[in-house]
């Protein structure tokens, strides 16, 4: 059984090692944040994840959304100091989580219990408990890797056809996600400027008027314009002019 | 404004008294203002008085003063008796008391005004209903004063309550999460680093001291910063190298009183809400200086860009904070954010109220 330690506390790592070592599992890998946890996932392949559920970058619930949408997901299980209520919140039958300090008694049965649990349940809970929360990133493929972007890089998303298009300052991606249910997760951050357009609101550098009378956004730091349409054009003169 | 509260019900767990301390001066002066508006009461009532309203005023305040403050002086001094007994028992005894009082006063100022003849009172044949009319007029404004001072002093006892409740309330707590990680972060050293697994229990050992002790006992701000040590001592182990910590807090004075753990909540949050959400760590640096009669501590810690879902517990350990400074210091304690986009600092003011024969020793 190849199983993935996911935790920021390098000791909480080593006991959780020593641990599963007894537990007759092996240890194939260790990851400090949840965005490190998506990526060794994806290159590990492991059978089950530990999860913390605290920790910088990525939190453990985002990491389980973001691994449950992987090809052959691995078990999930997760780890926590304290019964925050997110986990209380969860269905008993749903998931398995264990309380630090971890037993070794108990370890071995969620690791065998794992295999029970669907990763479908696992995402449902994971989104529930993370709803109130924006995720930190997107997760896209390229070519068959798998690529997080994190929020705070995005300058705008395109609609185009099923996909949206994600532009970073460094590239675009390709996310096969709706841009209305990234407007309502991300609405704080990204202001819709046209029926197939989401704009982070600290991208834009300015309005332009086009040769044709149509308005025009300018991105930050690229050549970028993005038509507004008439019907977003009142809020935004609104929200540049407070820019 | 009111009487000094005797030690039992400081902490609020004694019964409400139905008496108030007749020995106290607010007390008496409240009895002998109304011992006067009753004195003008009946006065001004319908009678078929003929003498003057001024002598009548003199004598009548007399007698009636006289009365009240021997009642008041009686009851003083029964008062630690009359709370031992049930309370209905109590306010029978003391209604029974101040009846008493008034009938040998009355029977008394009776017979020296009839021998010494100066016909204050009433000729010598009304001398039951000079008797009487005096007993009932104490038996109906005494129901109603030991009424009130009932419902007084039940108030007062609420307000203490709620007082103390609030304070409680206040109290400093340190998040449970931090409790569980230092067990697993001990529980992870036993097997590798016995010695530091020992001094980590050590310093939780204290931490909780403090964090579960009576609020009300004072430390001092030397102590506070040792326990603040302590717990960046469990947090170094539990972090590893993300945590680094600058202590500048040499110009303080150690000896100052102050309540504990009043700064320990800010550097737990700083290293909640800061540094244990960097990847990489960083630095919290405390900085405490003297000025103006004012001491201010600095406590800054980096903080990642993505802060907006950190809300919550957050605002509230600082409001809590906030309150026990002006809890302890009033308006000339402070607690001042400073909130930037990948910093966090709060600067704590509170007055120096170190002696000035004491030496800055930290």
């Amino acid at each position: 059984m190849k199983v993935l330690i996911v935790d920021d506390e390098p000791l909480a790592r080593e006991r959780l090692a020593s641990l599963l070592i007894e537990a007759g599992a092996e240890v194939i890998g260790e990851a400090s944040d949840g965005r490190a946890a998506v990526e060794a996932v994806a290159a590990l392949h492991p059978d089950i994840v530990l999860l913390d559920i605290r920790m910088p970058v990525m939190d453990g619930l985002e990491a389980a959304r973001h691994i449950a949408n992987l090809d052959s997901p691995p078990a999930m299980i997760f780890c926590t100091a304290y019964d925050e209520h997110a986990l209380a919140a969860f269905d008993a039958s749903a998931i398995d989580y264990l309380v630090k300090p971890v037993r070794l008694e108990r370890l071995r049965t969620a690791l065998e219990r794992a295999k029970r649990f669907h990763t479908t349940a696992i995402e449902k809970v994971a989104e529930t408990a993370s709803t109130q929360r924006a995720r930190s990133h997107l997760c896209a493929r390229v070519r068959g890797n798998l690529v997080l972007v994190p929020i705070g890089d995005i300058q705008y998303l395109l609609a185009e056809d099923k996909y949206v298009v994600v532009h970073t300052g460094k590239g675009e991606v390709l996310i096969e996600e709706a841009l209305k249910t990234l407007e309502t997760e991300f609405g704080e951050r990204f202001v819709r400027i046209h029926r197939n357009c989401l704009v982070a609101r600290d991208r834009m550098s300015g309005l332009v008027r086009g040769a044709d009378g149509a308005i025009f956004v300018k991105i930050e730091g690229t050549d970028a314009t993005l038509e507004i349409s008439r019907r977003n054009l009142p809020a935004l003169r609104k929200l540049v002019r407070t820019l | 404004m009111a009487p000094g509260p005797t030690p039992a019900t400081r902490d609020g767990t004694a019964p409400p008294y139905w008496l108030p301390d007749f020995c106290s001066a607010q007390v008496l002066f409240a009895v002998m203002i109304v011992a006067e508006l009753l004195t003008v009461v009946i006065l001004i009532a319908p009678s078929d008085e003929t003498r003057a309203f001024l002598p009548r005023l003199t004598t009548t305040s007399v007698f009636v003063q006289w009365l009240a403050l021997v009642s008041a002086v009686c009851l003083c001094k029964l008062r630690p008796q009359l709370e031992r007994l049930k309370p209905w028992l109590g306010v029978a005894a003391a209604y029974v008391l101040m009846l008493v009082v008034t009938i040998l006063g009355s029977a008394l100022v009776f017979t020296l005004d009839q021998q010494l003849n100066l016909n204050l009172t009433l000729p010598p044949q009304f001398e039951a209903r000079f008797i009487g009319r005096n007993t009932a007029l104490c038996a109906l404004i005494g129901a109603a004063l030991l009424r009130y001072f009932y419902v007084f002093e039940q108030w007062r006892a609420r307000i203490r309550a709620e007082g103390k409740a609030r304070f409680d309330a206040l109290q400093a707590r340190i998040r449970p999460h931090f409790l569980f990680n230092s067990m697993n972060t001990i529980a992870s050293l036993i097997p590798l680093r016995p010695t530091e697994a020992e001094h980590a229990i050590e310093n939780l050992a204290d931490l909780f001291r403090a964090a579960l002790g009576n609020d009300a006992a004072q430390s001092t701000l030397g102590e506070e910063l040792d326990l603040v040590r302590r717990y960046l001592d469990i947090e170094k182990l539990r972090l590893g190298d993300r945590l680094d910590v600058k202590f500048d807090v040499d110009a303080l004075p150690a000896s100052m009183a102050l309540p504990a753990l009043l700064l320990q909540p800010l550097i737990e949050n700083a290293v909640y809400h800061g540094i244990q959400q960097l990847p990489d760590g960083g630095t919290v640096t405390i900085d405490g200086k003297r000025a103006d009669g004012r001491i201010e501590i600095v406590i800054r810690n980096p903080r990642p860009l993505e802060h907006s879902r950190l809300a919550g517990r957050h605002g509230m350990a600082l409001a809590n904070t906030r309150a026990r400074i002006e809890y302890h210091f009033g308006r000339r304690g402070t607690l001042d954010i400073d909130a930037g986009a990948d910093f966090f600092a709060c600067t704590v003011k509170i007055p120096d109220e170190s002696r000035p024969d004491e030496s800055a020793d930290r």
